[in-house]
């Protein structure tokens, strides 16, 4: 018998466990009230979150401000890694990247010190960045330099990680099973295993920088 | 990993003498303790319990069917191109892994923190066949360094002060002496980069299986943990197969709920969800990704009245919160699960006549059931244990005591008899108790009986009002 039959075999046998606990009868958010927010409150829940985390978050004005916003943000760096264009939501990036003498790093570049990636979603209640993998949305632009910028489009905010799945399930699963690693990004990448010392950039980024372009203003 | 939990009390000792562990575990596991209950009841506590609740249902409905989730899982972890392997126990499971890397001419492994490897003895068995084995996690880094197990579940090097792992940085990686943990942490992120960018294989544990989904998800704050799932060619999940769960609803909650209790965050840095092998077109992310179901131990635990301890997400939080564990620390528990989870987990998969003190290790504060994000009842199979412990094994020694003490309370004449030569036989053997009960004298005084037993008193006392 092969050690999976004899596994599901043994469980099979075995008296059912737990047949008392009740089917879903309500499903409550870990966050309480933030499903009820409308967009401009979201974004605004958002961004105090960011703030608590110690990310840096910029809105710009237009197209033109957020690709100048970008390739300041930059700074000394010569090289990045980038999503391509398709998937960022400005337009014009590697143009104004190349202008500027910064060269697009290949994904496995370990010494560009600032990866630039889209989201997918962004989450109100948590301040987090929701990255899928695709095609020329590549993994490591978001883990392997020291600064992510992350380019945030202000109608991808939704309420919280419940909201998120739903929303995942709504649009039909296979659309989510398509991206092989999802990854919510919370703040910088972080450390306490020394003595519960709070260190900030551990492997990944140690800067968050958020480029929320079509924002509401206030 | 070799059992020593039957030396729970000379390890404790040791512990307990121990003033840098005593520093750590105290301060460390406060310092949780408090932080779960600020991100618990952030909102309030109704909402935290209520919370609680929702993961505790989500959980037991999952275990409830675990043989269709299971299957469930399989074929849509399948579906999305993830090889899916078996393992019965804790050999067969580093034999997948084994068969894996030399199919895939690995030499070296970056690895990022899972217990259930801890549990199977991964490490020992790749590193005895030649595999470079390195911990990314900074915690099991160090610990891996000074040749150590973790003993915590959620931050292993919980029983280190910053100048201890200050010192084995400088012993093993001749680092420059510093006192500040920010360089530290910076070292380590230098030495850990050249592996995690030139490492045949990564391995994972993981924190849920999305049935419905076929995904692995997994919690990290550093980083490494998606490095060890991005970079290398290959990548191992090893899961327990209680780790199964339903759907993404069942997942927000319970993610949630673990990071919450776990380290008090709304969110780790990273909550990464894994659906296979990289796709057609996208660059980066391994070509082939493995999970290995691995029994070890747990089927046997399903039907029973410790079925719920399978519900565990591995939080920690019960180590924080438990007496016991803030004072001796993870190791004095002598296998892989310190406090009162593993004082329950380790007698149900290693045997409890290899863990027979861990039952006994508790006060009964109920403080870990209180703390419990899926609400186990740890004090109810502790004691279920410890009633386990005196039926299944009993020494004859101890059964005879018995016996000779009911015969005497069943007998007015030997009850009698007994009662009046106490006195005596305190008399003759002086303060300290012989023998196997010379414990009980050690730190006590054995106080003297009273003159005349209750009995006589009595009877001198009715006969005077005769009189």
């Amino acid at each position: 018998m092969s050690s999976r039959d004899q596994i599901l075999g043994r469980l099979r046998a075995a008296q059912k466990p737990f047949t008392d606990v009740p089917p879903v009868a309500e499903r409550r958010h870990m966050v309480p009230g933030v499903e009820d927010m409308g967009p401009a409150e979201l974004q605004a829940r958002f961004m105090q979150e960011l703030d608590l985390l110690g990310c840096t978050i910029y809105c710009p004005r237009d197209n033109q401000d957020a690709l100048n916003h970008i390739v300041e943000h930059l700074g000394d760096a010569t090289s990045v890694l980038s999503w391509d264009d398709d998937h960022l939501p400005v337009d014009g990036l590697s143009d104004a990247l190349q202008k500027a003498n910064i060269k697009i790093a290949e994904f496995d570049d370990g010494e560009a010190h600032v990866g630039i990636s889209g989201a997918d979603a962004a989450l109100a209640a948590t301040g987090s960045v929701i990255v899928s993998s695709g095609p020329g949305k590549f993994r490591t632009a978001s883990l392997l330099p020291d600064i992510h910028i992350a380019v945030v489009d202000a109608s991808k905010i939704v309420a919280d990680f419940e909201t998120w799945a739903a929303s995942q399930k709504a649009a039909g699963l296979p659309a989510f099973r398509k991206s092989s690693n999802t990854v919510i990004i919370t703040g910088p990448s972080k450390t306490a295993d020394i003595a519960q010392i709070l260190i900030k950039g551990a492997h990944g980024p140690r800067k968050v920088h958020i480029v929320l372009v079509n924002a509401a203003t206030s | 990993m070799q059992v020593n939990s039957n030396n729970f009390v000379s390890l404790a000792e040791i512990a307990i003498h121990k003033p840098e562990l005593q520093e750590a575990v105290s301060e460390g596991t406060r310092r949780a303790y408090e932080k779960r209950a600020k991100a618990m009841f952030a909102d309030s506590h109704a909402q935290g319990e209520f919370m609680r609740q929702q993961a505790y249902e989500a959980k037991r409905r999952a275990l409830r069917n675990l043989p269709e989730v299971l299957e469930t899982a399989e074929a849509n972890l399948q579906a999305n191109g993830f090889k899916v392997l078996w393992a019965v126990d804790a050999d067969e499971a580093s034999r997948h892994v084994q068969h894996i890397l030399k199919k895939h001419h690995a030499s070296t492994v970056i690895k990022s923190k899972s217990m259930l490897t801890e549990e199977i003895g991964l490490n020992h068995v790749l590193e005895d066949g030649g595999i470079r084995v390195v911990e990314t996690d900074l915690g099991e880094y160090i610990i891996q360094l000074n040749h150590e197990v973790p003993s915590h579940i959620v931050a292993p090097v919980i029983h280190k002060t910053k100048a201890e792992i200050r010192d084995i940085f400088m012993r093993e990686l001749n680092m420059e002496s510093t006192d500040d943990a920010a360089e530290m942490v910076a070292f380590a992120r230098k030495m850990l980069r050249r592996d995690f960018l030139n490492a045949d294989v990564g391995i994972s544990g993981g924190n849920f299986v999305i049935a419905e989904t076929g995904s692995l998800g997994l919690v990290m704050n550093e980083g490494n943990g998606r490095m060890c799932t991005t970079m290398p060619d290959v990548h191992i999940a090893l899961v327990g197969i209680e780790k199964v769960i339903e759907n993404l609803q069942d997942y927000a909650t319970l993610n949630q709920v673990l990071t919450r209790t776990g380290t008090g965050q709304n969110l780790t840095v990273y909550t990464n969800i894994i659906n296979g092998p990289r796709r057609e077109g996208e660059s980066d992310g391994p070509d082939d990704v493995y999970i290995i179901f691995v029994d070890n131990g747990r089927s046997e635990v399903y039907g029973t009245k410790y079925a719920e301890a399978l519900s565990c997400i591995r939080c920690g939080a019960c180590q924080n919160a438990c007496p016991v564990y803030r004072n001796v620390g993870g190791h004095a528990y002598g296998w892989v699960y310190g406090g009162p989870i593993g004082a329950v987990l380790t007698p149900l998969y290693t045997g409890l006549e290899n863990a027979s003190p861990l039952p006994h290790a508790s006060s009964l504060c109920g403080s870990c059931k209180q703390v419990c994000p899926v609400d186990i009842d740890l004090p109810r199979m502790l004691l279920d244990l410890r009633y386990d412990l005196v039926k299944e094994k009993v020494d004859n020694k101890w059964q005879l005591g018995l016996k000779g003490w009911a015969m005497g309370m069943q007998s007015p004449a030997l009850y009698g008899f007994g009662a009046r030569s106490a006195r005596f036989g305190k008399m003759l053997i002086g303060d300290n108790l012989p023998s196997v009960f010379g414990g009980w004298t050690k730190y006590r005084d054995f106080p003297d009986f009273a003159p005349k037993t209750f009995h006589q008193m009595w009877q001198e006392r009715q006969k005077g009002k005769l009189q």
